[in-house]
């Protein structure tokens, strides 16, 4: 079915009945295979990654920007296109950090486990794969009527109280 | 001891509880399903939760085999029990505790783990060394450090020629990554071979 995410060496993968998160060290890929027919619920927490990211390369920009033009100022020309050169691949990937948006750790959960999806690391990225996941969700296990999250829950905790309790 | 009226055992009618991930404090059903992110109650980490009708499934009861009956086949691995079926892979009979179904076919515990760990059962694998990568990193890296080509070379040629046929990733793949290693590691080896013949043709001309 194709591709949905990927981000530096891991990736997800939509299958028809279900989805394959494959994380790669170079050398080796490791797979997961995640139902769809299994997955309860989808976690996402906003990180602050975007800001500490930004601050990392901020600093030495900054730090190379005016050393560049100190460098300009004091008649070596050389020196400060090289630290020109620096500081521009520095604000390209300071730039494309910002654009690419809020950083977020997205979360799976079945009946036995929670499991990152390390793929899914920008909202807007996570956005993009769940409206390509929900249709694949519903088909493998129906829908959610309005209200029935409320009731369900409702009656499980009226089942579970009702429950004996026993100490050994 | 308390006793209530007869009811299920509590541990099948556990309520359900998604917890945030930063603090792992329960969260209201109220904020399922939200369509944004909205605070977690407790530490106020933005949180997005999206539930679907599985988390409100109940889970069948495991089944632990029934006790096997004067006349009736024993699984292998539980004389005890009652066989239900046979392993698809090795034809022992198994009971419905050792009975694994996997894409409807029955397999005992053993020939399951020996299906996943020799890759016999594809959707069971989870691992794969991508011998192509290697192979081409092994031709790169004699180039951009070129004493240790002579021995990264014939390695990487080794490693093309001797996978060449392995499978790759699970998504699929060209060969060029092979293609790359085995020119790479072919030009380096002649370029070794080359140079030790000038070397080798210098020095008897001077001696």
């Amino acid at each position: 079915m194709g591709f949905a995410a990927y981000a530096g060496f891991a990736s997800l993968w939509l299958g028809k009945d279900h989805m394959l998160c494959i994380e790669s060290t170079g050398y080796t890929e490791e797979y997961k295979r995640f139902y769809y027919r299994d997955i309860q619920a989808i976690i996402i927490r906003r990180t602050n990654y975007r800001l500490i990211w930004s601050l990392i390369v901020a600093v030495p920009l900054l730090v190379f920007v005016f050393c560049a033009m100190g460098s300009s100022s004091s008649g070596e020309i050389g020196l400060a296109v090289f630290l020109g050169i620096i500081a521009g691949m520095l604000g390209i990937i300071l730039f494309l950090n910002l654009i690419y948006g809020p950083t977020v750790r997205c979360y799976l959960k079945s009946a036995v486990q929670t499991e990152e999806l390390p793929s899914l690391n920008r909202l807007r990225r996570v956005r993009k794969a769940m409206v390509r996941l929900r249709p694949l969700i519903a088909a493998a296990q129906g829908q959610l009527a309005p209200g029935e999250i409320t009731s369900q829950t409702q009656s499980e905790v009226a089942s579970t109280a009702g429950s004996p309790i026993i100490n050994p | 001891m308390i006793l209530g009226e007869p009811g299920p055992p509590r541990a099948a009618m556990r309520p359900i509880t998604l917890t945030c991930p930063a603090c792992k404090a329960a969260q209201e059903s109220s904020t399922f399903n939200h369509g944004e992110l909205t605070p977690c109650a407790n530490c106020g980490v933005p949180l997005q939760i999206e539930v679907f009708p599985a988390l409100f499934r109940r889970v069948a009861p495991g089944r632990d085999g029934e006790l096997v009956m004067e006349g009736e086949s024993t699984c292998f691995y539980h004389p005890a029990k009652k066989a239900v079926r046979p392993c698809e892979g090795c034809g022992r009979f198994v009971c419905a505790l050792c009975d694994c179904e996997l894409h409807g076919q029955h397999f005992c515990p053993t020939c399951l783990e020996v299906g996943q760990k020799k890759g016999k059962i594809k959707s069971l694998e989870n691992r794969r060394m991508l011998y192509d990568s290697i192979a081409l990193v092994l031709a790169g890296g004699g180039l951009l450090i070129w004493p240790f080509s002579c021995v990264t070379a014939p390695c990487a040629l080794y490693l093309a020629v001797r996978y060449w046929n392995a499978p790759q990733g699970l998504i699929r793949r060209t060969k060029i990554r092979y293609i790359l290693a085995i020119i790479l590691a072919t030009g380096e080896i002649i370029g070794w071979l080359v140079g030790l013949y000038l070397i080798f043709n210098n020095h008897k001309s001077n001696g």
